[in-house]
């Protein structure tokens, strides 16, 4: 039915842009892209994979206070990474990415210093890049681990920015869980089985509360946030339990997202050769199968000329082992680990970037080379290399049969 | 005693501090409104377009500004928050909507080009008088018109990537005819101002040619739909602002 409302609003939205309001802006791009695997994995014998995205947002101010956004998104691939089906996802809790989603859809009221923001949006927690450890309301897709994207989450946004301080309450009814690696696919490096041991069922228990969070952030010389997180964890946990069968040992799994108590927060100081930027977060939990723990991240900042920098490192404290649960947590595998970026701006329309991931015992390593450049208004052709070595132990080293070349090619409106 | 009078009116023209006070009080606006086109030029004479609409309260050391980009399609949503201060440099952010987050600007990083242009985050700054220390440097003519030129020197208290700059002033109506901006002796930017009309009683260059000689590239910013003195809501002019597009 909410849907149903919102969509109603969208569409009445674009109508009143076809009749000349000024108060209509949109924009979009329709991208395909193929990725080439030189290697060949265990479980997924295809090295070339092509996808499209078609991606159309529009944004309609109906007066100076309230505001629509909305963005639909369609893909189509040759890989089953996109479900076959014509569907309209709003919620994301498929496990392969839906044909056709809701990527946005809310309505803005503002009056004052007071914003409230109501339906599918994004919320953007943390001012570390890399590892963000606060930014708690911000699953992602996870189908492709080191190329992922960010998923909108249904909520209500409640902002109060007075002077130099702002006071941000959000709340979820229904989480909306990062999409992980499909099980039959390279991105899932699941380890060999012995013999007579085999996979069973695989059985997914989305918890049913809401999520809510607060933060405060104030702004001035020095910027810092504080922010508190009660929820479940977008990223999966999971727990194996055997059982005869006739033919020998079924391992039978259960994937959980298991509840989250976070405490925050970060902080950006300019020098005069660098921003220095940190964050940190605790995260708790009741539910007993799951770790306890503490994830931070130290980074450097700077921009000269045509180049930037950003370098830092990210570590992680457990203190509480949980009970027998596995997780996939890309968060918590990029920690201990040495992380950069750089990227260097080479003329008005080209340009490349580097991002490196090096863990600190030296089991995993990921490289990512980009080229990137535009043709007119239009088009933009990408290029990157990414080379992942490592330990099949380590959560780089898993996917050093993943090392991929990929071509994008974007036509922006 | 009217030659002395006059003597006097001479000497307090030549004054650069006044000079530059009277220049910035007959730009003061409530506010300001334009949509500007941007043609960057670079040095194989390669051209590439952009347009902004740039949102403006109050008036230079007390003023806010929003510039947010329309074209080219890739980069449309994109935006820039910066709050002015009379006593030191400004604070700047800038709105990315592809990745929802908005990210501030460092001291450190304003000499860098802003978006692929031939201005340098910097240069967006609305310049306070106050903020600077003067010396007259003569009389000399841009475009054929007749100026003041002067030097203008950052005080300790403003973090700039010059070390100090040329402006010409226009002595018919005091407004910007060219800024030679240098890092110690090097020439870094040099902004022409052309095209100046009289808008709503304020004097505005419409088109601004600004050069990066390092690069020899330049960035034509041509000012379209002009408005001063519009009502603005305070609140389009915060980081939640940036947000709502």
């Amino acid at each position: 039915m909410t849907l149903r409302l919102l969509l109603a609003l969208f569409l009445m939205a674009l109508t009143c842009s076809g009749q000349g309001s000024g108060g209509y802006a949109q924009r979009g791009f329709l991208e395909t892209q193929g990725t080439i695997y030189p290697e060949k994995a265990p479980n997924d014998s295809a090295r070339a994979v092509a996808e499209s995205l078609l991606r159309y947002e529009g944004i309609f101010r109906a007066s100076n206070s309230l505001q629509f956004a909305g963005g639909l998104d369609f893909r189509i691939d040759t890989h089953r990474q996109v479900e076959r089906e014509g569907s309209l996802s709003w919620w994301d809790r498929q496990t392969q990415r839906p044909s056709g989603e809701v990527r946005r859809l809310s309505a803005t009221y503002h009056r004052g210093p007071m914003t409230f923001e109501a339906g599918k949006q994004f919320v953007r927690w943390g001012k570390t890049d890399i590892v963000t450890p606060t930014d708690r309301f911000a699953p992602r897709d996870f189908l492709t681990v080191v190329d992922n994207e960010f998923l909108g989450i249904t909520a209500t946004r409640l902002n109060i920015e007075k002077g130099s301080n702002t006071i941000e309450a959000v709340w979820s009814p229904r989480l909306t869980p990062s999409r992980i690696p499909l099980f039959n696919q390279r991105w899932s490096p699941i380890p060999e089985l012995p013999a007579g041991v085999s996979l069973g069922q695989t059985t997914v228990n989305f918890p049913g509360g809401s999520q809510e969070g607060i933060r405060w952030n104030h702004t001035g010389p020095v910027e810092y946030e504080l922010s508190l997180y009660e929820g479940f964890n977008h990223l999966p946990s999971f727990q194996g339990q055997s059982r005869l069968t006739p033919e020998g040992i079924a391992v039978d799994v259960e994937r959980f997202y298991p509840k989250m108590l976070m405490g925050g927060g970060d902080i950006a100081v300019p020098m005069r050769l660098f921003t220095v930027k940190a964050e940190a977060a605790h995260f708790s939990s009741t539910d007993p199968r799951t770790d306890e723990y503490g994830l931070y991240v130290l980074q450097l900042e700077r921009q000269a000329g045509e180049w930037y920098f950003v370098g830092g490192y990210a570590g992680e404290v457990v203190t509480s082992h949980g009970q027998n649960a596995s997780t996939f947590a890309p968060d918590r595998g990029l920690t201990k680990t040495f992380l950069s970026r750089a990227g260097y701006t080479i003329d008005t329309n080209r340009s490349i970037a580097f991002e490196t991931a090096v863990r600190q015992n030296g089991q995993g390593v990921w490289v990512k080379n980009e080229y990137s450049q535009s043709f007119g208004q239009h088009w933009r052709t990408t290029v990157n290399l990414t080379v992942i070595r490592g330990d099949m132990g380590d959560f780089l080293g898993q996917y050093r049969r993943n090392s991929h070349a990929v071509l994008v090619v974007r036509y922006s409106f | 005693m009217s030659r002395t009078l006059l003597l006097l009116l001479l000497l307090l023209q030549q004054d650069p501090r006044r000079i530059v006070d009277e220049a910035q009080r007959r730009t003061t606006s409530q506010s300001q409104r334009y949509e500007g086109t941007l043609t960057v030029i670079d040095a194989k004479n390669k051209t590439t377009e952009k347009r902004w609409v740039y949102d403006r309260t109050g008036s230079h050391g007390n003023s806010k500004a929003v510039l947010r980009f329309t074209a080219p399609a890739e980069v449309k949503g994109v935006a820039l928050l910066i709050i002015n201060h009379p006593d030191r440099s400004s604070d700047q952010w800038m709105w990315t909507p592809a990745i929802n987050r908005e990210r501030r600007i460092a001291f450190q990083d304003r000499s860098t080009r802003f978006f692929g242009t031939d201005f340098s985050f910097e240069d967006l700054e609305e310049r306070d008088t106050d903020q600077f220390d003067y010396k007259m440097l003569g009389d000399d003519s841009i475009d054929g018109a007749a100026c003041w030129k002067l030097q203008s020197t950052p005080k300790q208290s403003k973090v700039s990537q010059y070390s100090h700059s040329y402006l010409w002033v226009r002595k018919d109506n005091y407004a910007f005819a060219q800024i030679e901006n240098y890092s110690k002796e090097q020439l870094i930017r040099r902004a022409h101002y052309t095209d100046i009309r009289n808008d709503q009683g304020i004097w505005t260059a419409h088109q601004i040619d600004m050069h990066d000689l390092k690069r020899n590239s330049h960035t034509i910013l041509k000012i379209e739909k002009l408005q001063y003195n519009i009502p603005m809501a305070e609140d389009t002019f915060t980081l939640e602002a940036l947000r709502r597009e």
